[in-house]
């Protein structure tokens, strides 16, 4: 019985894979791109199993196994370094993506829409800015001596405070200038999702009586709940990374406590020490967790009955 | 009479005729609530933008904290960074390199992502879970900078601007987000074109495409972003300095440190170096700050529900 | 179906051009009349003025008479970028065939093999050896036996100093400080006492930011001459008596006790943990502090002095010794001689190119290519002063002047060429008058005054061997959280965070120092 099934099931595959066949003809050009740009780099990550000297190059170089990983995971810092990566990551999920929602929403429902233009044209604007003279802005706005909102600080009789070499206040900084830099350009996907909702259903809410925030919480956010899940999934598949140039820029010695991050330290440690072998091993730590990561929340996300990533 | 009517600004939500319901007090407090939101973020937003145009404009001469410089009047303003950054010998020939790289690099993108996201979209097709682990792993496993600059390296793309956008032409992140808009049309529209003769390409490029403006305008932007302000592929692959596009330069600008130690002779003239920064991030940021509002016109609310109604 | 053909058509006609463009580079055969083409990544003099343009009149010289096809690429202006980018070619075994690296980086790629030893190109080179290559340069490149690069002089030793405003000392009645505690209370009279005299509690007293390299550790280069006081300058102590790194000195708790100080009095301006170069620089030229270490063409040069003259007419700055401490001891901070270091990759090597590049160089150090590449072509961006030196005027399009923008370009390979010479010095650092006040400064003068001051010598030190990255963390981060106040400066916790230092490594790398000096003979 199991047998003939079988055959019936391996009948019917090939039967949809002919029907198909035009569909595979598309795919093949991205495909081909794909796997040369995409694997071809991952078989050359090889290096993170070796001591990796140029000349001996990808396949030459000496076996060391776990070595780099292990100078990884025994460095003094480790711990630290996972902390801060994960607080960064998750703060500014938590930060930015329910304020880009709630931004998009908000100039959606606006009423005015000259505001809600100008709003919008300028909210994507610090997008464009590189994090170097976003630096200068923060300088400008928080430097403990001459700062603008320090200046408001001492007008009102207060203490200035140092915000960016203050370990207690360097975190929000980075997680509240990175939602200021980012939120009004993640807002663009959810406007664009929000403008494919099919208006009768607004229209059958208002008859059956709903107000705004009724209507808000029962078909809007419904609406765009997929766009939502996989923008969350994917920045959850990549939550070691916590934005290099961002730190890279913003931080120093009085803060590295809390702002040393594992890309930070790959940097000092890894590239400027040639240190690719280990370099790569730190990549592919960072690939195996959020694999992970992405794995366990595809499968919360299914239970929970939602449209997944794969 | 047609131009007219597209000058106006409305709202992005699309008018409800068909049911005509009275505000409730939900609804005002709703309404004023979203233009508080509103008003509030245009401020957090716009006085560090504010803080910045200024110092691009701030003269060599100016004295006094940062917070006055914001209200300097318009007649102090001096635009000696702007006529610096504009008169550089480089700044030209960059420009053009960058628009090169932008125009070729969102066609090469836009070329693989749409057919890899409509195929991943089909969900009849067998094998579609092999594919979307595919294009995911890739994503996580980010195996960094060396392996890809081995293989580039190796295929002999230095010096070539195809180098810059070549290996990340496919993003997938832009891919997934782009699949979850196909997924979102109804199998109708592609059947009834099946039904009547249509190959896949065809219902490719005369069903879907159509329907698909905003998100393939959205997509494309993000491309042509992180290809405007590619910094690290250009700074690795290119050597020739007269195919470095405008990063690279600006960057030079931005990061110029200690072994410039011919401080006597000043590059720009008697532009604070402050101005410089700011003046040239708003520079590089232009293109982009122009593009989008005439892509944003696309996003046509309703669209697909056009269709689908004729 | 025609449709999508021409679409794909017209995309593949787009972009043909990207895959054509860039031309193949594969070493140029032997044979006499085809040129020899030489790579050479060069640290420019001004990255953001931009390449030599395509006419510059290099190329054709080079070519015609050294029959060298001279290919030139800017290295970027940050030094990490630079390091980058250069280990991603050696990654790749692509470095070019002569290039500029930092001696850190060289060391990492002579260990991959990627570096050709140069032992035998000084012997070739007669007229550049003398003037660029003197024992020090060529021990500083040397490694295990044998010399892998060509140490240029870089920038010229103890050219800096400890500059006061003389016109605050001036209006508030003080003397120039002489000790340490005097130094002390002029910071608090300049914070306190408003010395500018505008009724606004906004100057300070000190100004630095951090600056570090690998032979002036945390808290860097600035606060040098703070340092000096307690004999705790530098990272390293280079004396026979005492050699070792100067952390683990008791002296060094005092230092840091002093600064600690500084810091809580808010006499030294609370910016410089947040401040980079470029902020420090328009921090001084705004009038925010009194007291600095500079560089002297950054402080005296028309250019860099020209705004500050423009905000303060009656401002003056004047050098002055660095403050004695407690024990008889000061000093304005470590010098070493600086060298940069051109490298021929072993690919470069194995294709026969040394020699070539030899006579490429020594061509350079030719009075030919040294005015050529130092000032460009005479009468068009230079002519020569009744002294013999290059200066900017009298000449044709002052436009095209090298010290204008757009004559920039054409001196980007000065450094090159340049040994710190007598004609060198006397065109960058002209004698001149200010355009606002109508003072006359000249850069030459402030440096000779900065280089008669007490300094340390401790040649060598930048060769020392330099802490892996997580040591060098936990000195630079524990240091920082003393002074900050995010550890408490006892004796107690001073002495803990030692023993933890040690245990990380520090003494390791102490001893490692310590040996590598005695091997060298680098110990005063």
């Amino acid at each position: 019985m199991r047998q003939a099934k079988k055959k019936e099931t391996k009948g019917q595959l090939w039967r949809e894979i002919q029907r198909h066949k035009s569909i595979y003809a598309i795919l093949i050009i991205p495909l081909a791109y794909y796997i040369l740009f995409k694997y071809v780099p991952i078989w050359n990550g090889q290096i993170a199993f070796k001591d990796y000297m140029a000349l001996d190059g990808v396949l030459g170089s000496k076996w060391v196994g776990l070595d780099n990983f292990k100078a990884f995971v025994h460095s003094y810092y480790f711990w630290e370094l996972i902390r801060n990566t994960l607080m960064y990551s998750v703060g500014k999920l938590i930060f930015c993506v329910p304020l880009s929602i709630i931004l998009a929403i908000a100039l959606y429902e606006c009423v005015h829409p000259k505001l809600g233009k100008v709003v919008q044209t300028l909210a994507y604007l610090p997008h464009f800015l590189s994090w170097v003279i976003m630096y200068g802005i923060l300088l400008a706005l928080l430097a403990p001596g001459d700062g603008v909102v320090n200046d408001i600080i001492k007008m009102c009789g207060g203490k200035p405070i140092d915000f960016l070499t203050n370990t207690k206040a360097f975190p929000w900084i980075v997680i509240l200038s990175d939602a200021w830099k980012e939120m009004g350009w993640s807002a663009i996907i959810f406007i664009a999702a929000l403008m494919g909702i099919d208006p009768s259903l607004f229209e059958a809410a208002m008859v059956e009586g709903a107000n705004s925030w009724q209507r808000v919480k029962y078909i809007t956010l419904p609406s765009i709940s997929s766009v939502i899940v996989i923008v969350v999934l994917l920045r959850l598949g990549t939550i070691l990374d916590a934005g290099f140039n961002q730190i890279f820029m913003l931080y120093s010695t009085p803060v590295y406590s809390v702002g040393d991050i594992i890309d930070t330290w790959v940097y000092r440690q890894g590239l400027l020490e040639f240190q690719f072998g280990l370099a790569t091993a730190v990549g592919l730590f960072k690939g195996a967790i959020g694999l992970l990561l992405i794995v366990a929340s595809n499968k919360l996300v299914k239970r929970f009955g939602g449209s997944t990533l794969y | 009479m047609e131009k007219q009517k597209k000058q106006k600004l409305t709202s992005l939500k699309p008018k409800l005729t068909a049911v005509a319901v009275k505000p409730t007090a939900a609804d005002r407090s709703f309404n004023i609530i979203v233009d508080v939101f509103l008003w509030v973020l245009l401020f957090i937003i716009a006085i560090p933008l504010w803080s910045t145009i200024t110092l691009s404009f701030r003269p060599n001469d100016y004295i006094g904290t940062n917070l006055e410089g914001m209200f300097l009047p318009i007649w102090k303003w001096s635009t000696a960074a702007y006529k610096a950054l504009l008169g550089n010998n480089g700044f030209v020939l960059a420009f053009g390199n960058s628009l090169k790289i932008l125009v070729m690099g969102v066609a090469t993108a836009l070329l693989l992502t749409i057919p890899l996201a409509y195929v991943l979209s089909i969900k009849t097709l067998p094998g579609r879970k092999i594919l979307n682990w595919l294009i995911i792993v890739p994503y996580v496993f980010n195996v960094g900078m060396i392996p890809s600059y081995l293989l580039v390296t190796s295929l002999g793309l230095q010096d070539h601007l195809a180098a810059v956008f070549l290996p990340v032409a496919v993003s997938t992140y832009n891919c997934l987000i782009m699949r979850s808009f196909f997924e979102g049309i109804p199998n109708e529209l592609k059947e009834s074109a099946r039904i009547d003769g249509a190959s896949e390409i065809q219902v490719l490029l005369r069903i879907i495409l159509p329907l698909s403006k905003a998100i393939i305008l959205t997509v494309g932007l993000f491309y042509g972003v992180s290809f405007w302000n590619d910094f690290f592929h250009a700074m690795l692959y290119l050597n020739k300095n007269d195919l470095q596009p405008l990063p690279i330069l600006l960057r030079n600008i931005l990061m110029a440190s200690g072994m410039n130690e011919y401080v006597e002779v000043n590059a720009f003239g008697d532009a604070p170096i402050s101005a410089i920064k700011a003046a040239s991030v708003f520079m590089s940021a232009i293109p982009m700050v122009i593009a989008y509002p005439f892509i944003q016109k696309y996003f046509t609310k309703g669209t697909l529900l056009g269709s689908v109604k004729g | 179906m025609k449709k999508t053909l021409a679409i794909v058509l017209a995309l593949a006609a787009l972009l043909s051009p990207v895959f054509a463009q860039g031309t193949t580079e594969t070493a140029a055969p032997q044979a006499e009349d085809k040129p020899v083409t030489i790579d050479l990544w060069y640290g420019a003099a001004i990255t953001e003025a931009g390449p030599p343009p395509e006419d510059w009149a290099g190329y054709k010289i080079i070519k015609d008479k050294l029959n060298i096809d001279l290919k030139l690429t800017a290295l970027p202006s940050n030094e990490s970028d630079q390091d980058v980018k250069i280990q991603a070619a050696g990654a790749a075994n692509n470095l070019p065939d002569l290039f500029m690296v930092r001696r850190d980086t060289l060391l990492r790629l002579v260990k991959q093999g990627l570096v050709a030893p140069v032992d035998d190109l000084y012997a070739k080179m007669p007229v550049r050896t003398k003037n660029h290559y003197d024992d020090a340069s060529i021990k500083n490149t040397t490694i295990s036996g044998h010399s892998y690069g060509l140490a240029d002089p870089g920038s010229i030793a103890k050219n800096e100093g400890l500059l006061i405003r003389k016109d605050w000392l001036d209006k508030l009645g003080l003397a120039v400080p002489k000790t340490l505690d005097e130094l002390y209370n002029v910071m608090v009279a300049f914070t306190t006492k408003d010395p500018d005299g505008n009724g606004k509690n906004d100057t300070y007293g000190y100004g630095a930011f951090q600056e570090i390299n690998n032979y002036e550790e945390w808290p860097g280069r600035r606060l040098e001459p703070i340092l000096g006081a307690f004999g705790v300058e530098g990272t390293w102590n280079m004396t026979e008596a005492s050699a070792g790194l100067n952390v683990l000195k008791p002296e060094f708790f005092d230092a840091m006790t002093f600064i600690k100080k500084c810091q809580d009095a808010g006499v030294i301006d609370p910016n410089w943990l947040a401040y980079k170069k470029d902020d420090f620089r328009a921090a001084w030229k705004q009038g925010r502090f009194g007291i600095m270490r500079e560089q002297n063409a950054a402080y005296a040069a028309t250019a860099n002095y020209a705004p500050f003259d423009k905000n303060f007419p009656n401002g003056e700055w004047i050098v002055i010794d660095p403050p004695v401490g407690t024990t008889g001891k000061s000093s304005v901070g470590p010098y070493t001689t600086n060298f940069r270091i051109y490298s021929i990759s072993a690919k470069a090597a194995k294709e026969g190119k040394a020699d070539k590049i030899a006579q490429l160089l020594e061509w350079m150090a030719s009075d030919e290519g040294y005015y050529l590449l130092g000032w460009g072509v005479e009468g068009v961006n230079y002519t020569k002063n009744a002294n013999g030196i290059p200066v900017a005027d009298g000449v044709a399009n002052k436009d095209l002047a090298f010290s204008a923008p757009q004559g920039q370009t054409v001196t980007q390979l000065r450094n090159m060429v340049f040994y710190n010479g007598d004609i060198e010095l006397g065109s960058r650092y002209p004698t001149y008058k200010t355009a606002t006040s109508g003072k006359t400064m000249s850069a030459l003068v402030t440096l000779r005054d900065m280089q008669s001051r007490k300094w340390t010598a401790e040649i060598g030190a930048d060769m020392l061997p330099t802490p892996n990255a997580d040591l060098k963390r936990f000195y630079e981060q524990g240091l920082s959280e003393f002074i900050t106040g995010k550890r408490q400066l006892t004796q107690e916790n001073w002495n803990q965070w030692i023993d933890e230092f040690k245990k990380q490594g520090g003494q390791a790398w102490n001893d490692a120092g310590v040996k590598y000096a005695q091997d060298n003979n680098l110990l005063n």
